[in-house]
């Protein structure tokens, strides 16, 4: 095959932190409050456009739009969550066309309002550094960035009280009640998060290909792969799936057909529900 | 037995509520008739054809509701059985020249085998992991589609294949489809009330309520739930193959396969009630004719320059959505509940009152309960 190898190991080690990225929030506001957010793609998308708002149409800087990015969709996260899903997320079928229905209306209006034309951000960093035969600068910074950020995740929620709160919550919504922890509101916690992550991804992925109206959907279907792959509420779990759903992508993609895009992640996907629901490192649904 | 057969089908002694199906059933057959004294020459031939395509869409959602509704296992991705016996049908049509009729059956065929390829292991799945198959199933299925452009067309779909009945004229072939549809209707009508309304149907009930008390009671869940599976799947099939060989239609994605298909199918059912059929029929038949009459609107939402046509299955979600908290029984059920008070023949539940929709959150609220607070 014409592409070298170093190329797509490389694109695959990045692309998998960004993976990783959306699929940690994914994994935390089901793993901890139960609920199946579909419109976590439409969140993905809401992150680059703000940047894209931000830094083309505003004439900021970038890291300004970054900021949006990183706001705006945990702004949007927080309300859907306080303005919707707390009314119903007893009902997950609710849940899902809820959430399924918002991000088809989120993917309408940013159709609506910036066009079907894929819009290009510009990039956080130029240039070239020469690592395993020249790798763009920006996107260096991406995966840089991707990890520190998943790292701090880490670190909050194993070491910081309200990290452990969050991780209690997910393991037992009484007992954790039991003690004063108020799961209504580490459940808004794991949807700011969530949103936050998901608008970075947004930004990133923008930043390295370009952002589209429909860019949040195979990142949403990546992320049911990992997430399940993983097992479900496990951020380590999270990682280390986003790395094997990435590598087998990237591979696919580069050397077999870049139209099945999504397709082995699907399939791998349908395996793991039918032969280990739980997952790698999940814990099973008890009776 | 005075009860025989004859006298359960007479339309005299039935009760006041099928009597008046029946009479709604007969308004749509004559469709033709009355919509030509309504709408002078095209304009009613294009209604017609919009009541056609509703049928259809009726069709595919008594398919999902005699499994998802009945058995209480929600499926997020019917549009795969859709799309299989459409697409199926088309291209045996097209690739082998196989004549329209037999195309159809071997598309239904094709369905019930996915049916039973996508049943049977998602039977060892549980709640939010099944919908994730089942969500999940469609979209492996198109980008197959996308990825053999050169067999199934990707996202453009394939030509049309030849119609069922050949015609010659627009009048004529309006006139035709119609009824073909209209006799499919009522045969799916037909089968799946007599499927759902007999001893069958109650253990699907009974699976939706609490599948461990049918287990205990010595029914095997299982075999009940793949029959449910492969029924619905064939039905849906069915009604996709014969779609495509109507000139209304063609074999694409946008029409059999998107999500917004399997979605569409489960707002119109539980907006004319789960677990109903006829209310799924009537939910759907709406859902399409209310659709098509939205996106002649010409309005458009202020500041935003978007159509309301454009916003349409926004509105219906948000309409199912207040449906779901005001009536979760839906519409039909509602109906019937408010005609009895009417004339005074109302009488206690059997079931304690609590709708399909209440059931199967139920279900599923044990389900995430019983993971949460142990």
């Amino acid at each position: 095959m014409a592409l070298p190898l170093t190329d797509v190991v490389a694109n695959a080690v990045m692309m998998s932190a960004l993976y990783a990225l959306v699929a940690i929030g994914f994994t935390l506001i089901f793993g901890v409050g139960g609920v199946l957010n579909l419109a976590h793609g439409a969140t993905v998308t809401i992150g680059a456009f703000s940047a894209y708002y931000v830094s083309e149409v505003f004439g900021y800087s970038i890291w300004v739009g970054a900021l949006a990015a990183l706001l705006v969709p945990a702004l949007f996260s927080a309300a859907l969550y306080r303005g919707m899903i707390r009314r119903v997320e007893d009902d997950p079928i609710t849940v899902m066309i809820l959430t399924l229905v918002t991000a088809i209306a989120v993917e309408e209006i940013i159709k609506t309002v910036f066009g079907t034309q894929p819009a290009v951000i510009s990039s956080l960093l130029t240039g070239q550094v020469s690592i395993a035969g020249g790798i763009q600068a920006n996107n260096l910074l991406v995966f840089g960035l991707s990890w520190v950020i998943i790292g701090l995740l880490f670190f909050a929620i194993n070491y910081t009280k309200t990290g452990k709160a969050i991780l209690a919550t997910s393991m037992s919504t009484k007992g954790a009640s039991l003690v004063g922890i108020e799961s209504d509101r580490m459940y808004l916690y794991t949807w700011v998060l969530a949103g936050a992550f998901a608008g970075l991804a947004g930004l990133f992925l923008g930043s390295i290909q370009t952002a589209s109206w429909s860019m949040g959907r195979s990142p949403l279907v990546l992320s049911f792969s990992i997430v399940v792959l993983g097992g479900i509420g496990s951020i380590r779990g999270s990682v280390i799936g986003a790395y094997i759903i990435g590598f087998l992508e990237t591979f696919t993609m580069s050397y077999v057909d870049s139209s099945l895009s999504g397709l082995a992640s699907l399939v791998v996907l349908v395996l793991i529900l039918l032969a280990k629901p739980e997952g790698l490192f999940g814990r099973e649904f008890t009776e | 037995m005075s009860d025989t057969l004859t006298s359960k089908l007479n339309p005299l002694s039935l009760p006041l509520r099928q009597q008046l199906g029946l009479l709604a059933l007969a308004l749509l057959g004559l469709t033709p008739f009355w919509m030509g004294f309504l709408y002078a020459g095209d304009q009613g031939l294009l209604h017609i054809r919009t009541i056609t395509i509703a049928m259809f869409i009726g069709m595919f959602a008594m398919s999902w509701d005699s499994v998802s509704g009945y058995t209480g296992q929600i499926s997020f991705g019917h549009a795969v059985f859709f799309a299989i016996g459409g697409y199926g049908s088309a291209l045996l049509n097209l690739g082998w020249g196989v004549p329209p009729v037999a195309a159809v059956a071997l598309g239904t065929v094709l369905a019930a085998v996915a049916g039973l390829l996508i049943g049977v292991p998602a039977l060892r799945l549980e709640g939010p992991y099944l919908s994730l198959v089942t969500l999940v199933a469609p979209l492996i299925l198109l980008q197959i589609f996308i990825f053999r452009s050169d067999v199934f067309g990707g996202e453009l779909g394939i030509s049309n294949p030849d119609p069922l009945v050949s015609t010659s004229g627009f009048a004529q072939e309006t006139y035709v489809f119609f009824y073909v549809a209209f006799a499919l209707f009522v045969a799916i009508l037909a089968v799946l009330l007599a499927v759902t309304r007999s001893d069958a149907g109650s253990v699907l009930t009974a699976i939706r309520e609490d599948e461990d008390a049918v287990a205990a009671s010595g029914l095997n869940p299982a075999k009940f739930k793949t029959f449910a599976f492969v029924l619905s799947a064939s039905v849906g099939g069915l009604a996709g193959a014969v779609f495509v060989h109507t000139p209304m239609a063609s074999p694409t994605p946008s029409q059999l396969l998107a999500q917004t298909v399997s979605i569409e199918v489960i707002i119109a059912a539980v907006l004319g009630g789960m677990g109903t059929i006829v209310g799924a029929a009537l939910g759907g038949m709406f859902l399409s004719v209310f659709r098509s009459q939205l996106s002649n609107v010409g309005l458009t939402v202020p500041g935003l320059d978007v159509s309301v046509g454009d916003l349409d299955l926004v509105i219906f979600a948000v309409v199912t959505l207040i449906i779901l908290f005001a009536l979760p029984g839906g519409v039909l059920r509602w109906g019937l509940v408010a005609g009895r008070k009417l004339i005074g023949a109302d009488s206690a539940a059997a079931d304690g009152g609590r709708t399909p929709v209440e059931q199967t959150l139920e279900k599923f609220r044990e389900f995430f309960r019983g993971g949460r607070d142990d």
